[in-house]
């Protein structure tokens, strides 16, 4: 069974940047919309003519707003067409089959601090989180790097309503956002980060150096993580005994959901787990952010959206 | 304190025989994680036993409150959230029994089953006279449990819970969901548990999902706390092959569990229908296959149901039912 959708009618397009549109999201029937927990994000189902598209924004309005919601998309022309589309194709008006919120990235309920890295339209998840501990009076520091405050979208929002808790980076001013800020902080500080992966990468690299635990570093992805070629392998079920030979280039889940196999997935980047399936035997290739290294050594689970078989084959509990 | 009774007619009555949720699939039970996708998306049932268990529930909420009601400071907006959701839930899916009038932050529910109208402010505790969770569940035959998810884990931060399969939620309260089941034998020891935890992690908002649960009570009583394990555990002893079709009775669980995506929380709640054997006789299907399930049964679980010492006498029951 596909998750129940809200239908909504985009009611406003913002410029907010060059690149960056802001979409307000108001639902159909105008009842009012669940509410969410800081970082959530929605699924949008595009309806297009070379099929449906599927994408996941940030929603970047207020976590007790039931009368609108606000999404923000950067158009990237290396896209497989979602942000593409968003730019080109939506107008105010137009109706649209979302998700219900959903939660990859949630505020640590255990930190005392939380420090937040954004780059560029990394600062998405961010805006819901700052609503949320602002009401309720917790202390957290925004890090947001942008090429200048033309190119910096939500420029204005913040530094209306986060003045004091907000630090700005342009590259053009020369200003960089150092892994130090991590440094000299007190114990029960998390710190999250959101933005390109060798961003992600770098900063959580420097945090486990600082000596951050793993249980205190939070991050979300955009796009699947590149690790490497996408080798072909081969995947036994073993209780249908059926094998099926994935290809070159294309994951287990996207082969599994083409032979009509019905397995779970959310957001199909390695950051949910709600694909995870068991492994039997053989050796998995664990290209995902979700599972912790403990449970990677373990090796008896795999996220089909993105790991794979390291070599040879492996035989799935289906 | 009694609620009022007079509107019984509202409710439709049907014979309880053609609306008991029969929990065997198969010839056999074991422990697995059988939740499927709740179709009909809703929490509450409202059955003809509304104003009798309703009465039920608020009498031992007026007698015995810790015993039935317990909460965290921070489970707070969970709550309210909880009762959102349920009163939205109540007005859409039963107009005939429930509406909603909201002016802003300024809410009057009301229970037309029982002619009750209660006017407060949303988010505001002063103006209710209960905590939200305790308020909403005396309007519903369901308990509700709210759970916390926070930093990877779920944890038991309020529940109203009345009618329970003895077990205590003054004992789990505060307690982690790996906690608060490790009494249950193979479950936990086998690894099942933590892939269940896994599953409930991962419940999406708008994507609800249910199972049933099984057990067996001797008379019809809902209320077995382990705090009054006294007043119902020695009655297992009385049941022979004689009377178990009077006094054994199928107790099944309803549950179904909802993300709260305010929260980020896990509303579980559970809907407990009883059926003596004698009830469930008229359904000679249901009867056979139950039977071959008890047959089955390794004793340990019979033992943690709270049956082994009385499933002798069941089993020659329900021979003598079947041949007869």
């Amino acid at each position: 069974m596909m998750a129940r959708t809200l239908e909504v009618i985009v009611e406003q397009i913002t410029h907010e940047t060059a690149a960056i549109k802001s979409f307000k999201l108001v639902s159909a029937d105008r009842s009012p919309l669940p509410r969410f927990s800081g970082g959530s994000h929605i699924t949008t189902y595009l309806q297009t003519e070379t099929g449906l598209i599927e994408r996941h924004y940030s929603l970047t309005s207020d976590p007790d707003n039931t009368g609108y919601y606000r999404i923000a998309v950067r158009r990237n022309e290396d896209s497989n067409g979602g942000s593409i589309y968003w730019h080109d194709h939506v107008k105010e008006g137009d109706k649209i089959s979302i998700s219900y919120p959903k939660n990859y990235f949630p505020l640590s309920f255990q930190a005392k601090r939380h420090l937040f890295f954004a780059a560029g339209i990394g600062i998405t998840p961010f805006l819901s989180m700052a609503k949320e501990l602002k009401k309720k009076k917790a202390p957290f520091e925004i890090h947001y790097a942008a090429p200048s405050k033309e190119l910096c979208a939500f420029y204005r929002h913040l530094s209306t309503f986060f003045s004091e808790e907000t630090h700005f980076y342009f590259s053009k001013e020369n200003k960089k956002m150092s892994t130090k800020l991590m440094e000299n902080q007190p114990i029960g500080t998390h710190v999250y980060f959101c933005g390109p992966e060798a961003m992600i990468k770098g900063f959580a690299d420097a945090a486990k150096v600082i000596g951050y635990s793993e249980k205190s570093i939070h991050f979300e992805l955009f796009t699947p993580p590149k690790s490497g070629p996408m080798q072909p392998f081969r995947v036994k079920l073993n209780k249908s005994n059926k094998v099926i030979e994935v290809p070159e280039g294309k994951s287990l889940l996207d082969t599994l959901l083409q032979l009509h196999i019905d397995v779970p997935y959310s957001c199909k980047i390695g950051g949910c787990g709600s694909c995870q399936l068991h492994v039997l035997k053989g050796e998995i290739d664990h290209r995902d952010f979700f599972l912790t290294e403990m449970e990677k050594k373990e090796s008896n689970v795999i996220l089909t959206c993105v790991s794979r078989a390291k070599s040879g084959s492996l035989v799935l509990d289906l | 304190m009694s609620v009022k009774t007079t509107n019984q007619h509202m409710i439709k009555e049907i014979p309880l025989i053609k609306r008991f949720p029969f929990p065997f699939q198969k010839d056999s039970y074991r422990y697995s994680n059988n939740a499927r996708p709740l179709e009909s998306g809703k929490l509450a049932d409202i059955t003809p036993e509304y104003f009798e268990e309703i009465d039920k529930k608020r009498q031992i909420l007026l007698n015995h409150h810790e015993r039935a009601f317990q909460s965290l400071e921070h489970s707070i907006d969970g709550q309210w959230e909880v009762l959102e959701f349920l009163i939205d839930e109540l007005a859409i899916i039963y107009p005939e029994y429930f509406s909603v009038i909201k002016n802003g932050h300024e809410w009057t529910f009301e229970n037309k089953l029982l002619d009750e109208k209660h006017t407060f402010t949303f988010g505001d505790l002063s103006t209710l006279p209960y905590e939200p969770l305790d308020f909403i569940g005396r309007h519903v035959q369901e308990d509700l449990i709210f759970m916390g998810q926070r930093d990877g884990d779920l944890y038991m931060d309020a529940g109203q819970l009345c009618f329970p399969a003895n077990w205590s939620i003054a004992f789990d309260i505060g307690m982690t969901y790996t906690e608060f089941h490790s009494p249950v034998p193979v479950f936990f020891d086998s690894g099942l548990a933590k892939k269940v935890l896994n599953f409930l992690l991962r419940i999406e908002a708008g994507k609800p999902w249910t199972r049933l649960n099984w057990t067996l009570t001797v008379e019809p009583i809902l209320d077995t706390f382990p705090e009054n394990f006294d007043e119902w555990g020695p009655k297992k002893e009385k049941v022979t092959s004689e009377n178990a079709g009077q006094l054994v009775h199928l107790r099944v669980e309803d549950q179904r569990l909802f993300r709260m995506p305010r929260s980020n929380g896990i509303l579980f709640s559970i809907h407990t229908h009883l059926i003596s054997l004698d009830e469930l006789k008229k359904n000679e299907d249901w009867l056979k296959r139950f039977f071959r399930v008890l047959k089955d049964l390794p004793d340990y679980m019979a033992e943690y149901k709270g049956f082994s010492l009385y499933k002798g006498e069941i089993i020659r029951y329900l021979e003598k039912s079947l041949t007869d």
